[in-house]
């Protein structure tokens, strides 16, 4: 179990000292944009900026991540064929149905933003803890908010607490040295039914003091940490001009990339290199504050 | 009529076909983002029945441990592949009603997405969990199935097979799959099918175990501290 939701070293990233809903933001136009390209130039900018902040964020540990999703990759690129018969250049037949390149191309397309999406998506989950969460959604969805938080709390606990039971048990000699799955099982719902036992007591508890402290006594509202500065609301415009360029170009079917029945990728004209050039310079925001955050603290720290 | 349905209402005749509409003319891969703005609509007027529900604080308190208690299961019972993560949704949606078996079941796929680490599947899974504990509740609170035992095992089993596996394995159709199309849904739900019947036994196992002492807490819960369930039903 990884506590992840008290993690602090997301103090350190340079991106997450901006207000959430400029980091909602973000993401989201990442995410949308990602999803939407399939022009191979996109893609490459697409996949090398999201890799950086991914590095940026994780580390090392970062290349376990890939290292679990390549073969998903390999595996999307080789079924698209057997599915999608469409395409002018046959390699060989399988099952009596042709096997395309162009269909194998498009599979690696796919493949790709496969990729883009689950590296977005988990930099997005690594950056937004509970309290950014419920920053954002807590005056929308205060009741949903407030559940996802106290079993955000609850959850640790019910883990230790089912520690205790084991632990009880084993010392009365209920432990269940048992091999066996059946007993096994049966002594783990065991635990479980006495964990919930004591852990639905307990919320009552919870409960009424959350009553008696004036829970739904008036107009609710939630601690926020941050707050809209100057530098988020620069940051928002900056990010929202640059996104509506890259949708004008992608909206305005510049970008256009055709795979079936044959190849038909836009040329790199004047139009599409501005594109690609806002589009990673959109991406790469994030990554480029972490970078730039790393060499003031290195010129601090040694004085130059 | 109420104003929620009306709410349900304007949700499935405009704001989803037009979501389908635009979506449809996007480029690229615009389908996992139209996919992901239905299911947010789909939830929509659920998370906003539970606003407008006003709960007490008790019920908030309870539902709370419901949820991580489902999210827990993965940890308390570390037995390789043996999720009871459904059952105890279920089990939630059976004792409270649907609608909090949908809250419930949204909110431990998120917190267990958030413990886990985000991943690209999140509201497809919030959907089918939430989906599950729903339909449970309308089984067994609005149409009233005997909570026994075996009936909720044989429900859960089919439950789990056809109704959350494949709203889950949906997902990778949209997210992993080159097109929409009836070939790529169909392969979708053929790979998933083999965990789903796991799933399904292990939920089985777990409503006919675990199911009615469970039933039985939640019940003496509720008759001891006045937890009314008709306050929280659809």
């Amino acid at each position: 179990m990884s506590e992840r939701s008290i993690d602090n070293s997301m103090k350190q990233d340079a991106f997450s000292k901006y207000h959430p809903a400029v980091n909602l933001l973000f993401f989201a136009g990442a995410v949308c944009l990602g999803a939407l390209f399939r022009h191979p130039a996109y893609l490459i900018a697409a996949m090398c900026s999201s890799l950086l902040y991914f590095f940026a964020l994780n580390g090392l540990k970062a290349l376990k991540t890939i290292l679990v999703l390549l073969p998903t990759l390999i595996f999307i690129t080789l079924i698209n064929p057997l599915l999608n018969t469409r395409g002018n250049t046959v390699l060989f037949l399988i099952f009596k149905r042709p096997y395309t390149l162009e269909a194998l191309i498009y599979g690696a397309v796919v493949a790709c933003i496969f990729f883009i999406t689950v590296i977005w998506v988990n930099c997005f989950g690594k950056l937004f803890t509970a309290d950014r969460i419920i920053c954002l959604f807590g005056n929308i969805l205060p009741n949903l908010c407030l559940l996802l938080a106290a079993s955000g709390r609850i959850l640790p606990k019910l883990i230790e607490n089912s520690k205790q039971i084991a632990t009880a048990r084993s010392s009365i000699g209920k432990g269940g040295e048992k091999e066996a799955i059946k007993d096994k099982l049966a002594l783990r719902f065991k635990i479980l039914s006495a964990l919930t036992s004591v852990s639905l007591e307990n919320s009552i508890v919870t409960g009424d003091s959350m009553k008696a402290r004036g829970f739904a006594a008036g107009k609710r509202t939630s601690f926020k940490p941050y707050r809209m500065t100057y530098c988020d609301w620069l940051a928002a415009g900056i990010m929202t001009a640059m996104l509506a360029a890259v949708f004008g170009v992608l909206l305005g079917g510049f970008a256009y990339a055709e795979y079936f029945p044959g190849f038909g990728i836009a040329e790199m004209n004047g139009r599409n290199i501005a594109g690609v050039l806002i589009y990673s310079g959109y991406l790469l925001i994030p990554s480029a504050l972490q970078i730039k955050e790393k060499i003031r603290w290195s010129i601090s720290r040694y004085g130059i | 009529m109420k104003k929620s349905d009306k709410l349900l209402l304007a949700v499935f005749l405009v704001l989803i076909p037009v979501t389908l509409f635009i979506g449809g003319k996007l480029p690229g891969k615009g389908y996992y983002i139209t996919g992901i703005a239905v299911i947010t609509e789909l939830c929509a007027p659920f998370f906003a029945s539970f606003e407008k529900s006003k709960p007490q604080a008790r019920e908030l308190a309870v539902l709370a441990v419901m949820c991580a208690l489902a999210v827990a299961g993965r940890i308390v019972i570390p037995i390789p592949h043996f999720k009871a993560v459904f059952a105890l949704i279920m089990l939630t949606g059976i004792s409270f009603g649907a609608n909090a078996g949908f809250i419930v079941g949204a909110a431990a796929a998120f917190l267990s997405n958030f413990f886990y680490g985000q991943g690209a599947y999140m509201p497809w899974q919030m959907m089918a969990y939430g989906a599950g504990g729903m339909i449970a509740g309308f089984a067994f609170c609005n149409f009233k199935f005997p909570k026994k035992p075996w009936i909720m095992a044989v429900f859960g089993f089919f439950a789990t097979v056809f109704w959350i596996g494949p709203l889950l394995d949906c997902s990778h159709m949209f997210l992993a799959m080159p097109e929409i199309s009836l070939a790529s849904l169909a392969a979708s739900l053929a790979s998933g099918f083999p965990v789903n019947i796991s799933q399904g036994v292990c939920t089985a196992i777990t409503m006919l175990v675990f199911g009615k002492p469970l039933i039985e807490k939640l019940d003496r819960i509720k008759l001891k501290y006045g937890i009314s369930e008709a306050e929280n039903g659809l």
